[in-house]
């Protein structure tokens, strides 16, 4: 029963943590793609970058919702106290969403485009800004009392490093969603994604890593763990990893290769995300609340791995499916075509 | 305490106006799903080239309404956590696990096909995109049953007990088939498609009117017919059990349906009240005009009652749903647009049956057809009218007998609340404004009969150039 105990949660926190790097990874190149839109030099390109995603921004969106919905389910105190904490800027996420999403669909259907493009590259940096900010939030941590109900502050998530956060999550997309442009796309827009790709690159790095400095030097307990025997050593590690995967991704650009630089951008997400993951393991709140406290009944994480543990391969196996379907490069800008 | 500083009050608006908003798109996307299938069986079946252009024209319907319903779905999900904390909390056990299962099972099951639905005729084989299609309307309808399930859960919540203010679950298979659960699924999955097929066969019936297309729309116009003569008759059955069932488990909300403050014995006969003045603060009706013994022939069709009727009454005033005139007449609303949909169902189908829907005719049909234009709205009517009573007739609780809706809310400012309230109406509004534009746009230009029929002879080549 103790091994169950133990074990459940654990392998909950490890299919979250898979639903949102898999969310962070589609929709972050879906929502950079989106920011880019306000920098395409006319009408007709802008149409053929936002066809890159037509066929699988709903899918994308959907790891959000899954993401929402197993943390609801697998840990509702986290749930149910992290959202509340982080009203506001969770509000204005969603509002991003809604314009993105409507945006999107309006604009094909539009003859002045420009409000509906506005709507679209900006409610996409909206989203991107507001993740950055509740990732900020949540690093710096979210009061709560002993019951691990939320007692802080409207505006406890409104400080430099999640500003700081905010930004590189950004850059971040930004640089997600050139790769995946240089990808899905030919002549001048590739050529031009390329020059994005490289500026993205070392803005999210150097964005990066101001955030690996700063972040311990504002957080006494981000520090404790840091600099703690024997993880020191998994920690010195990361940042090594990262800036090899940086300057891979970097050659990979210059060499003006394909596919690469898109796979090697996937890379320094997985490193960033697996970093914070160590930094937060074995808490859900960070510092506050840990998976065991945070965890539903027993029988309910045993029922849901039950259902959903059937479904997780599913999942993964058709939307490989759809990416397969619709490979290749995009050369039109009405979608459908 | 000033209404703007009341954060519950604020919540439950945001909540109502937020998912009053987001049923209007899903409520057409999932019952179209079915009609899309329907076309595209047709298609591979008779090859018949109009079914085919069919499928295209509604899809473009069936893609904006698509994404207006994912983009304020959000919305909703993460209003529990950030408005509704303490009950996100107390049921998380049972609530989290439904909403988990809706977006694993259903929810990306229909995202992730529609992509090869609407964009994949040319990429994937005829029955590749038939599976697509029938998989898009599974996992939309699949997504329908657990939001049901999650609902009919707060209203007669079963399959464990509350422990120190949390539900714990003893019985998945009892919390998810819950009392109310089927027979509530039933009736929203007619509802969503009596809704859908009311507006195929109203734009169907607009164009005919207009004497464009008409072959073409008589087409869908007559498949409307055709599907409507299932779906109608069998909704007011399950209806009736619909009602059946509240008065069994929410007695209260019964009560407040039929502005009943008295109770009715076993035996009695009592009237039905078809007009009221409801008075909340004495407990009593100001005037009312009513059918005598009709309460019987309601319930149990007979004027005698088999089995007593609470009134509003036998509650504490804190203890009983306020709103009744919403609710009295939500109800009738939704009621009367039943019958009218039946009715409209039997005499389409006798015209049909005289001759009079031939091609040569179906242009000759005026009132009809404006008979039909006139329905379209109204099975969102209907379904927002079933929802309030729903959902309203539950207070003052959020799970029933259980949770009071004004433990349930979060510890958010009112004023946060307020913004966000303002924001949201103010966004949607302008939201169905440009939908109902864009959409009457797209039926304004109509269908388009040049489009290719998809070859598959043509597939294998076309990929390995990547041309699309």
């Amino acid at each position: 029963m103790e091994a169950i105990n133990t074990t459940l949660p654990l392998l909950w926190f490890a299919l979250v943590a898979l639903f949102l790097t898999l969310y962070l990874i589609t929709d972050g190149f879906d929502l950079g793609v989106g920011i880019l839109t306000l920098t395409a030099a006319n009408e007709e390109r802008r149409g053929i970058i936002i066809n890159t995603l037509s066929t699988v921004w709903d899918a994308n969106e959907t790891w959000l919702v899954c993401t929402g919905g197993l943390l609801y389910g697998a840990f509702p105190l986290a749930y149910a106290t992290i959202v509340n904490a982080l009203y506001i800027p969770i509000t204005l996420m969603v509002i991003g969403f809604i314009f993105r999403a409507v945006s999107f669909e309006f604009r094909e259907h539009s003859l002045n485009k420009t409000f509906w493009n506005i709507g679209f590259g900006g409610g996409s940096l909206l989203v991107a800004l507001s993740q950055g900010l509740i990732l900020g939030g949540v690093i710096a941590g979210i009061k709560v009392d002993e019951a691990g109900n939320f007692i802080g502050g409207t505006w406890d998530w409104w400080n430099l490093p999640s500003i700081l956060v905010a930004l590189t999550v950004v850059q971040g997309y930004v640089l997600i969603g050139s790769t995946y442009l240089i990808a899905k796309t030919e002549g001048e827009l590739k050529r031009y994604h390329y020059i994005t790709a490289k500026f993205s690159a070392l803005t999210t790095f150097s964005g990066a890593l101001a955030l690996t400095i700063a972040t311990p030097m504002f957080y006494e307990q981000v520090r404790d763990r840091l600099f703690h025997q024997p993880e020191v050593w998994i920690f010195a590690a990361i940042p090594i990893l990262a800036t090899g995967a940086v300057g891979l991704l970097m050659n990979s650009i210059n060499l003006r290769q394909e596919r690469m630089p898109f796979i090697w951008s996937i890379v320094v997400f997985l490193i960033t995300i697996l970093a914070l993951a160590f930094v937060v393991f074995p808490y859900i709140i960070p510092f506050q609340v840990t998976i065991y406290q945070a965890s539903s009944s027993l029988s309910s994480q045993a029922f849901m791995i039950a259902f959903i543990g059937f479904f997780v391969p599913l999942l993964l196996l058709y939307n490989v499916y759809l990416y397969r379907v619709f490979q290749g490069k995009v050369i039109s800008p009405h979608y459908g075509e | 305490m000033s209404f703007f500083a009341d954060t519950v009050m604020l919540s439950r608006i945001q909540f109502a106006v937020t998912s009053i908003f987001h049923m209007f798109w899903p409520i057409l996307t999932i019952g179209m799903s079915w009609y899309l299938v329907v076309m595209e069986v047709l298609w591979l079946k008779t090859k018949d080239t109009n079914f085919y252009h069919h499928a295209r024209f509604w899809s473009k319907l069936y893609i904006l309404n698509f994404g207006l319903g994912v983009a304020s779905g959000v919305a909703i999900e993460f209003e529990f956590g950030a408005n509704w904390a303490p009950f996100s909390l107390a049921v998380g056990d049972f609530l989290g696990s439904i909403l988990g299962f809706e977006g694993t099972m259903a929810f990306m099951l229909e995202a992730a096909f529609l992509g090869i639905m609407i964009y994949g005729w040319n990429r994937v084989p005829p029955l590749m995109h038939l599976l697509a299609t029938i998989l898009v309307a599974i996992g939309a309808t699949l997504s329908s049953f657990w939001i049901i399930v999650a609902n009919s859960w707060m209203q007669t919540p079963s399959g464990g007990e509350m422990v120190d203010g949390k539900f714990l679950v003893h019985s998945y298979l009892e919390a998810i088939f819950n009392p109310a659960a089927l027979s509530s699924w039933v009736h929203m999955v007619l509802a969503i498609l009596e809704t859908a097929l009311f507006v195929i066969g109203g734009i169907s019936a607009w164009y005919i009117l207009n004497k464009r297309y008409e072959e073409f729309f008589s087409k869908s116009f007559k498949l409307a017919i055709a599907l409507a003569i299932l779906v109608t008759p069998l909704q007011i059955i399950v209806g009736h059990f619909s009602g059946e069932e509240v008065y069994h488990n929410q007695p209260a909300k019964l009560a407040a349906i039929e502005a009943l403050w008295d109770t009715v014995p076993a035996g009695e006969s009592a009237p039905w009240n078809v007009l009221v003045a409801p008075n909340v603060q004495d407990s009593k009706n100001n005037w009312s005009l009513s059918v005598p013994g009709g309460l019987g022939m309601v319930l149990s069709m007979k004027p005698q009652l088999d089995e007593p009727v609470l009134g509003l009454n036998e509650w504490k005033p804190e203890d009983r749903p306020h709103a009744v005139s919403l609710i009295f007449y939500s109800f009738r609303m939704m009621v009367g647009i039943g019958f009218f949909f039946v009715g409209l169902m039997g005499v389409s189908l006798v015209q049909w049956l005289r001759g009079k829907l031939t091609v040569e005719n179906i242009t000759a049909q005026t009132w009809l057809m404006r008979a039909w234009i006139f329905a379209a709205p109204l099975g969102y009517l209907a379904v927002e009218s079933g929802w309030m009573v729903r959902e309203v007739g539950r207070q003052p609780w959020i799970v029933y007998g259980k949770i009071r809706t004004a433990e349930a809310v979060s510890h958010v400012p009112a004023s946060n609340v307020l913004v966000s309230l303002i924001a949201y109406t103010s966004i949607y509004l302008m939201l169905l404004g440009c939908a109902l534009y864009f959409g009457s746009r797209i039926v304004r230009q109509g269908p388009n009969l040049g489009l290719p029929i998809p070859n598959p002879d043509l597939l294998k080549s076309s990929k390995a150039e990547s041309l699309t």
